[in-house]
């Protein structure tokens, strides 16, 4: 146990660090030197102003799916929305704000209650989600067909790290203090105990997984979407 | 050709090379290599895949024939992923009779880049793989053919400067004929516009070039044929033959210095335009090319605004839609333009559902119209013509009939050729030709 906790916690987190740093640069400055001829997808947009209004409400709203396939487009929206809200209360883990919530006049608890309502919610609504994008993949036969190895196994890597998560929030109720001392500690390069909780320590792990594989994978498609995009909306 | 060759070891490096050199190749390959999320979105918005549900025909199905091969021998980066795919590192000689296959039954339409959550147009993946067998001397007969053809003559049909010379003296009597007074057809005179159709349209569809001749003459406008470059179509666009492409615009941007014009008008042929406009023209020649590339639809638009033409829409009072050929709507932009000409000359204009840039694609596109055997497709299981009937077309014809018209305008010389089939083949009551058909008859010229 021990010397799995020490290479969770202590070893690769450097190693994703620099995997995913490396990794992400590559493929940004070869998408970025690629040579591109005009593929204007019309109508396009007037100014460079306008494509690029287009390529945020695209992130923003997924109009395309909007337009081309509903259902998937409900699931995958609450789906990358739920993660945005996780992403951002993940910031909690690592560190805490008691100027802001001084500002809000939000006390101790009423943090709590926000991070508890909000964060459960999300983190149960994720959990459907996931499973629908799974469910999806294995009934609908237009999806099924074209299904890899690295489609199935991405959703059960990102299926992991919902339910660990999940785990923490309802079952062991996870401390954020221990890990926001853990995570100064791995910052500025000192050894500090690393929290225990098998549950932190799998979703930490599956974590790190997913984002050294972020340069390999189908989760190219997000930096990749503002790459993409950009080529069809351009005038 | 394609029946009797043998695909040789040679052969298969070649390929496998082309799918390794993606990874420096253009920047679209390269994403869409490795973004497409499989999400199945563009197997519901291709025409093709909504007619014919099967895994071929999925269009990230048939993008995975290449990309499935480019993982195995990409960089390391990507070999990672196929690693987890599990992909087995070789391309049989059968793989690529499957590919011709394949790559020949998506149309290019660009349809399923509007739906793709991230914009992945694989029209881009197909042309990579038809560019891949063309390069393997395997593309369908009729594509070769029509290329080799144009290279000795300059034109898709073969014509020589006395069989096009008999042409436009046929179209000029048959003008003088109906409307009364001579209309010219202007050839090799220096002037302010070349105008530049599809060759088939001097022969196959005559109307529409009457009509576009009659335009010039109402609206006033100085203007010229070439008898060097009266064929805006090309088919490089289709095999993937860059270099043919390059060729064939290059009489086009020959003749216009020799004519010294000032616009380059391509008439009633989506892919002539798409090339001339946004592929060949000034980013083969320079951006200071010395002529305005545009458009017949663009300029008669133009003329309709300021009061120039004379149109009287009761002379065609059946009910017409218009098709908007892909390569207009969808890759140039040319959307608006002919639909006020339509309602200008017609008095019950119906628009299809979906229309403008999300309208299915004819079924004929990507050169696939002007095929009707096997073409020398080994695993062909239909001829092309059979195909374009009932799959290919399948979309195409439910939205005809839903908007009830008798005459269906679509301005692309493949469109056209495919709508013709497709409506005699289902025995259609539906007459199929150009918006300058309808131009020519509700026109009232000064006599
Ligand atoms: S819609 Fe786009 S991302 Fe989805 S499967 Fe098709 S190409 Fe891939
Ligand atoms: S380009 Fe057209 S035919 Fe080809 S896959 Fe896309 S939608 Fe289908
Ligand atoms: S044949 Fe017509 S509809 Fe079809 S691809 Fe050409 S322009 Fe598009």
């Amino acid at each position: 146990m021990g010397g799995i906790k020490i290479f969770i916690g202590e070893i690769l987190p450097y190693i994703t660090l620099i995997v995913f740093l490396s990794g992400i640069t590559h493929k940004i400055l070869k998408w970025t030197k690629a040579a591109q001829g005009k593929m204007t997808l019309y109508p396009a947009a007037s100014t460079p102003g306008d494509k690029w209004k287009r390529i945020v409400k695209e992130i923003f709203i997924f109009e395309n799916l909007f337009k081309g396939n509903k259902p998937l487009w409900a699931g995958t929206w609450v789906f990358h929305v739920s993660i945005a809200l996780i992403l951002i209360g993940h910031v909690r883990v690592v560190t805490d704000f008691p100027l802001l919530w001084q500002v809000l006049r939000m006390g101790k608890e009423d943090v709590d209650t926000l991070s508890t309502t909000l964060g459960g919610a999300a983190g149960l609504v994720i959990f459907i989600m996931g499973i629908y994008l799974l469910v999806r993949r294995l009934a609908v036969q237009r999806v099924r067909e074209i299904s890899d190895k690295d489609d199935y196994l991405t959703l059960a890597l990102i299926l992991g790290i919902i339910i660990t998560g999940d785990i923490m929030r309802f079952v062991t109720h996870f401390d954020l203090a221990q890990s926001r001392e853990y995570f100064v500690a791995l910052f500025t390069f000192k050894s500090v105990a690393v929290p225990g909780d098998p549950a932190f320590l799998l979703h930490f792990f599956l974590g790190q997984l997913l984002i050294i594989y972020i340069p390999f994978g189908k989760f190219l498609h997000i930096p990749g979407t503002f790459y993409s995009k950009s080529i069809i909306y351009q005038e | 050709m394609s029946e009797e060759s043998v695909i040789s070891q040679t052969d298969i490096e070649k390929a496998i090379n082309s799918v390794k050199a993606i990874k420096d190749g253009p920047r679209a390959l390269q994403l869409y290599m490795d973004i497409c999320a499989k999400c199945g979105t563009c197997a519901e918005q291709c025409h093709v895949s909504r007619a014919n549900p099967q895994r071929r025909t999925n269009p990230a199905a048939r993008s995975d024939l290449i990309r499935k091969l480019y993982k195995q021998n990409g960089s390391i980066l990507t070999k990672i992923r196929g690693l987890f795919n599990g992909q087995s590192n070789n391309l049989s000689p059968e793989d690529i009779e499957t590919w011709v296959r394949d790559f020949y039954e998506c149309s290019g339409c660009r349809r399923c880049a509007k739906f793709c959550p991230f914009g992945i147009d694989n029209s881009v993946i197909t042309r990579k793989g038809r560019a891949i067998v063309h390069a393997l001397g395997m593309s369908p007969k009729m594509m070769a053919q029509t290329q080799e053809m144009s290279d000795k003559f300059g034109n898709d049909e073969g014509q020589t400067y006395a069989s096009f010379m008999n042409a436009v003296e046929f179209l000029e009597s048959e003008l003088q004929e109906e409307h009364g007074i001579p209309i010219k057809i202007p050839v090799d005179q220096e002037a302010d516009i070349l105008f530049v159709p599809a060759s088939a349209d001097l022969v196959s569809f005559p109307e529409t070039q009457m009509g576009c001749a009659t335009f010039f003459h109402a609206a006033g406008l100085s203007w010229t044929m070439s008898s060097e470059a009266f064929d805006g179509a090309n088919f490089g666009l289709f095999t993937g033959d860059d270099a043919h492409m390059k060729r064939k615009n290059k009489l086009l941007h020959d003749a216009c210095l020799k004519l010294k014009v000032k616009k380059l008008v391509i008439g009633e042929c989506g892919h002539a335009y798409r090339i001339a406009k946004r592929i060949g023209g000034a980013f083969y020649w320079g951006g200071d090319i010395p002529y305005e590339i545009t458009n017949i639809f663009i300029i008669a638009a133009e003329e309709l605004a300021r009061g120039k033409l004379r149109l009287d829409p009761n002379k065609n009072p059946e009910p017409v839609t218009y098709h908007d050929p892909c390569n207009f709507a969808r890759s140039t932009g040319v959307i608006e333009e002919p639909r006020v000409l339509l309602r200008a000359c017609t008095t019950d204009f119906r628009e299809m559902t979906p229309n403008r840039d999300y309208n299915w694609c004819c079924g004929g596109g990507g050169g696939l119209a002007v095929m009707d055997s096997k073409e020398g497709v080994k695993k062909n299981e239909v001829t092309f013509l059979d195909y374009r009937m009932n799959v290919g077309g399948k979309m195409k014809l439910n939205q005809v009939k839903e908007t009830g018209a008798k005459y269906l305008a679509a301005p692309c010389a493949n469109c056209k050729r495919q709508l013709m089939q497709l409506m005699d083949y289902h025995k259609m009551d539906v007459r199929v030709g150009g918006v300058f058909d309808l131009f020519d008859k509700a026109v009232i010229l000064d006599k």
